[in-house]
């Protein structure tokens, strides 16, 4: 046995000829916040809905808690909160309402609708019928909903769809406090890195079905190998002098780049560039972001 | 099963949807107090006023409504995502659409209750002397509800597999419509599922022993059992493995 809370072997999905998810990997290891990250239409929904039983796998296997999925779906749902693609939600009933619908079917507590209502700050909407709730409202709504049952994994597809910056923050920190302070595991997808980038530990990469990396953030960040960049007065001349000296430079009208160098060979090349009379303008670390690493990974195809 | 059942109460309390059970009983009242029973004997005011009502309601309302109710207990699933909400839920499959099934069957139960009960008002309005015919009545009534059992199975599995409102209501006014001619036909009448609740709902004149409902037992067991039976499994092993 492990102690993954989600593990999948050779996951696969295929609608028609096409393989929407193929051969994935999942592990999620307990208190993570894992990121599942890939670009539109790379199969992050389809996964989600296999992994809760909404979508039958084609080929593979499902274990979350070590129970297998087809066997013990019940018993394992009982500890799962979910929110998938959009919120579900009663038009005709309140916030209120809508969340005792649910938790007359987990048998959780009266007082649990109240807590979760105040974690997603909705306690003043309570009482207002939900058809009239704004896009991101009914996401609150949603994720109070997944946090009803009290859920020791809790599964968000893309959970800050439709919200505006400051209901993503506040996601983005609601989302982080939950490991530390309940013990809870996430698995949350976006299209997004820069979100990721802010709560996953652990993050998966998929595209077009397959997935691509999946290890810890700071992995995925060592990754992002740094330049140097030095502004110079004349930037033609200067390259082609270091290019004789042996350096492996490389520039463009404005910089001068320095690849993969030790601390000692920039003050050598620094040093020796003022002993010529050069004027150095600026010499700046430019470091390649997450974001283009994705994009790399996913073939430059990613939607960011 | 109980918390499902409460779930969806609670759903269906807060639509308006359940308020149609009194529509039907309503319009059979007016048509209960229009018709004349001058000139019959005084023992059949009461059977012939409930035929005058059962008309409308078991040919037409009746099938419509197993339709309509079924339609909107699936319509507010299908808008909010609530199918999805349900399927991620620690509730089994088949319960979910057992509970569904049995409100429907409770809201057509309410109705029959409602036509009874307008039936015994028209009575009161007019004076009638004699003894209200509880036992005819009541197995009417209850013959009708039981021979809608198979239209709820066929109108829910057509309103869970269509999201779209007006699919289910089409196959409802389809199949409910031919009953004003199917009725009349001795051959095809017993065999059309659709015409069950009025069959069901008329007394029979002629004594057979083994009508203790007002069906014979061939209908009851060819007709309505085969026809539910076949129904619940269709839309059982539907909902068991559809895709949401
Ligand atoms: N029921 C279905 N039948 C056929 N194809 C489907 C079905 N569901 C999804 N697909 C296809 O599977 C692919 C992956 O879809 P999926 O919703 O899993 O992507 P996603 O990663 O969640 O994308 P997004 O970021 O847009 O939410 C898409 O190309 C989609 O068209
Ligand atoms: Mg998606």
């Amino acid at each position: 046995m492990n102690d993954y809370i989600i593990e999948t072997n050779g996951l696969t999905k295929k609608y028609g000829s096409t393989y929407v998810v193929n051969q994935v990997d999942l592990k999620v290891k307990k208190g993570e916040i894992y990121g599942f990250l890939g670009p539109n239409g790379a199969g992050k929904t389809t996964t989600i809905r296999m992994v809760l039983g909404l979508a039958r796998p084609t080929k593979g296997s499902i274990h979350i808690f070590g129970k297998d999925m087809k066997k013990d779906k019940l018993s394992v749902l009982k500890k799962v909160g979910s929110l998938v693609e959009y919120p579900s939600y009663y038009g005709h009933l309140t916030a209120y309402e809508n969340l005792e619908a649910v938790r007359i079917l987990l048998d959780a507590p009266k007082s649990r609708i109240d807590e979760v209502l105040s974690i997603v700050r909705l306690t003043n909407d309570a009482k207002r019928p939900v058809k009239g709730f704004s896009l991101g409202m009914k996401q609150r709504l949603g994720i109070a909903t997944a946090l009803l049952g009290n859920p020791e994994l809790l599964i968000l597809d893309e959970p800050t769809n439709g919200l505006d910056p400051s209901g993503i923050i506040e996601i983005r920190e609601l989302i982080k406090s939950m490991p530390k302070e309940h013990g809870i595991t996430i698995l949350v997808s976006s299209h997004l890195l820069s979100e990721m980038e802010q709560m996953a530990t652990q993050v998966g990469i998929i595209s077009k079905g397959k997935m691509i990396f999946q290890d810890s953030i700071s992995t995925l960040r060592q990754r992002s190998s740094s330049k140097i960049r030095i502004k110079v007065s004349d930037t033609e001349a200067v390259s082609k002098k270091l290019l004789s000296w042996g350096y492996k430079v490389g520039s463009n009208e404005n910089y001068i780049f320095v690849e993969n160098t030790s601390d000692r060979e920039i003050a050598e090349i620094i040093r020796k560039l003022v002993n010529h009379q050069c004027s150095i303008y600026r010499v700046e670390e430019e470091k390649k972001s997450l974001e283009q690493i994705f994009l790399e990974l996913t073939g430059g195809e990613a939607s960011l | 099963m109980v918390r499902l059942l409460r779930t969806e109460l609670l759903k269906l309390r807060k639509s308006s949807i359940w308020l149609l059970i009194f529509v039907s009983p309503f319009l059979s009242l007016l048509v209960g107090l229009g018709e004349t029973t001058a000139g019959l004997p005084e023992e059949e005011y009461w059977l012939t006023t409930y035929q005058w009502m059962s008309f409308p309601h078991a040919a037409l309302f009746l099938p419509l409504l197993t339709g309509v109710f079924s339609a909107f207990v699936c319509r507010y699933e299908h808008v909010g995502g609530g199918w999805k909400q349900l399927a991620a839920l620690p509730v089994s499959r088949g319960k979910l659409y057992l509970a569904k099934l049995l409100v429907v069957c409770l809201l057509i139960f309410y109705t029959q209750i409602l036509l009874v009960a307008g039936l015994f008002s028209v009575g009161q309005w007019k004076e009638f002397q004699v003894a209200f015919p509880w036992e005819t009545v009541a197995i009417g009534a209850f013959s009708g509800w039981l021979a809608c059992l198979p239209l709820i199975a066929l109108q829910m599995l057509v309103s869970v597999s269509w999201s779209s409102f007006a699919a289910p209501m089409a196959v409802n006014v389809i199949f409910t419509l031919p009953n004003i001619l199917i009725l009349n036909s001795e051959t095809y009448g017993p065999y059309y599922p659709w015409a069950q609740p009025f069959l069901a709902m008329m007394p029979h004149t002629e004594t057979e022993s083994f009508r203790a409902l007002h069906i014979s037992m061939e209908t009851l067991f060819i007709v309505i059992l085969g026809s539910l039976m076949l129904f619940l499994f269709a839309g059982f092993t539907y909902f068991i493995r559809k895709e949401i």
